[in-house]
């Protein structure tokens, strides 16, 4: 069964952008992640139900056009964001 | 899929369902989208205050520094007897660079420096080294 | 400790204490008409005392304490004991300060608004803020900027200005009436001098002003301005806040806030002339 990838709750999180970063604060850390595309939208489409990685891949393809839709490019943006805190497998 | 790979800021996610798409990449497998803000405390902090470093550090005291950055027991030939004060930051900062401790020969140095590079989190002295290598902001 | 002075610097009270008389003496007679800590009580302890008993007569050389104190801190010979007690005061601000955010800035004031210059050891925010203080600006402080994580306002903490090595001479050549305190030479830094803010500063430092402008000066450079794009401020003042981190969401709100209030601009410059005209040209155009 493939991973579900989970967004921290939206309380857990402040995000504010600011150009084309985005500063992330993580309350249950205390770290502050700048971020770039496409991560904040990768956040914005996981929410905390979470999806599998194709799902998210579908659901970012519904609202942006993907210039380079790519699962393994995704994985790693994925990864990134689990090593961070900001997402976790269920 | 759309040729064109310009970025369309201005449209939000949740409006213009079916043209006007904003533009999305998904990066590079190696490249990174996360930077984490690292704590400046300790570069900060101790570049305001000048810091030092002894040589070698206080538990080991009556040691002498070998060629290669080791403690060994005071006398061992080919080791270097140790500096007699504490080595300040700032010669510490130009030695990195590629320059030379001030004041004292070149094989010396190289030891003394090599002794400085091998300090690890607890031993008196790390906390300067860490704060030279870091940028001041 | 033997002897003591206290001070209040903008909203931060000291009190110093010292092995040895002429360090107090000398802050004393350079902060003489700054206010005494508010009720009396100050908010950090600094110490300056001598390693072995008999460090304070043979060879006396100054060791840096306090209520926040960092392992590895080099002593300064007496010589340089103001300059000891001065980064003393840093050093409690930096790592104890939690009350306002902390940017490593100079910062003058003009009509309610603050023109904040931050960068590295050199770059000559303490100089242009000493020489901006002479041509119209209130000097609010040239070694940490307090921002208050409510208003988003900045608060003066009117420091003796440390000027280096050649901005020495060029502080005094612009300021011939202004008071400085001992020519320190043979510091870590080189040569130091202290300069007194002028009584205009200190009779204001208890106004606080609305940041409108943020520079990254860099001394020795072709003449450049360039527009700095907020999330590399954002990612520059984290570098240059000692208590970004310590501060927790409160920093968070208060960086992201003045980030997207000001504009930011890195401007390069040869001489001190070439960038207060830079200055006044961008302060002009807000």
């Amino acid at each position: 069964m493939a991973a579900v990838y989970c967004a921290a709750q939206a309380e857990a999180l402040r995000i504010v952008p600011l150009d084309t970063l985005t500063a992330i604060y993580h309350r249950a850390s205390g770290i502050t992640h700048l971020v770039g595309p496409p991560v904040p939208e990768i956040l914005a489409a996981l929410g905390p139900d979470g999806l599998t990685l194709g799902a998210l891949i579908a659901r970012l393809g519904e609202t942006y056009d993907l210039l380079d839709a790519d699962e393994a490019a995704l994985g790693a943006r994925l990864d990134e964001l689990v090593a961070a805190g900001l997402v976790r497998t269920a | 899929m759309s040729e064109d790979g310009e970025q369309r800021n201005d449209i939000p996610e949740r409006e213009g369902v079916s043209t006007g798409r904003r533009a999305l990449m998904l990066g590079a497998v190696g490249a990174s989208a996360i930077v984490s803000i690292r704590p400046a405390l300790a570069s900060t902090a101790v570049s305001i205050v000048h810091c030092q470093i002894p040589v070698p550090d206080a538990a080991r005291a009556s040691g002498w520094i070998a060629a290669d950055g080791s403690v060994v027991p005071s006398g061992t030939a080919g080791a270097f007897a140790p500096p007699r004060q504490p080595l300040k930051g700032e010669a510490v900062k130009q030695a990195l660079a590629g320059g030379q401790l001030p004041g004292v020969e070149y094989e010396r140095s190289q030891a003394y420096m090599k002794y400085v590079r091998n300090l690890h989190s607890g031993t008196s002295g790390f906390t300067c080294f860490a704060s030279l290598q870091m940028p001041r902001g | 400790m033997k002897h003591v002075f206290s001070v209040r610097i903008g909203p931060v009270g000291f009190r110093v204490g010292s092995d040895w008389r002429e360090p107090i003496r000398q802050l004393a007679a350079l902060y003489a008409g700054y206010p005494q800590p508010e009720d009396g009580v100050p908010d950090f302890t600094v110490r300056l005392f001598a390693q072995r008993p008999w460090r304070r007569v043979i060879r006396p050389a100054v060791m840096i304490g306090g209520d926040f104190m960092i392992p590895d801190a080099a002593p300064l010979p007496l010589a340089q004991g103001l300059l000891a007690a001065e980064m003393a005061m840093n050093l409690q601000m930096a790592l104890g300060q939690r009350r306002y955010l902390l940017l490593h800035a100079s910062a003058v004031e003009r009509d309610g608004r603050v023109l904040l210059m931050t960068g590295e050891s050199g770059s000559g925010k303490s100089t242009l803020a000493a020489l901006l203080s002479q041509r119209g600006w209130r000097l609010m402080g040239d070694e940490f900027a307090l921002i208050d994580p409510i208003t988003g306002l900045a608060h003066a903490f009117p420091r003796l200005v440390s000027l280096k090595n050649a901005a020495i001479a060029v502080a005094e050549a612009a300021m011939p009436q202004a008071r400085f305190g001992p020519l320190l030479k043979g510091t870590p830094k080189g040569a130091i001098r202290h300069l007194v803010p002028d009584a205009a500063a200190v009779a204001a430092m208890d106004t606080p002003g609305k940041p409108a402008l943020l520079l990254f000066p860099r001394f020795g450079f072709t003449p450049d301005i360039r527009d700095v794009a907020p999330g590399e401020v954002f990612m520059r003042l984290t570098q240059a806040s000692t208590n970004y981190v310590a501060m927790g969401e409160r920093g968070f709100d208060a960086l992201t806030r003045l980030v997207l209030g000001i504009p930011a601009q890195a401007i390069d410059y040869p001489d001190t002339g070439h960038a207060l005209a830079q200055v006044e040209a961008l302060w002009n155009a807000l």
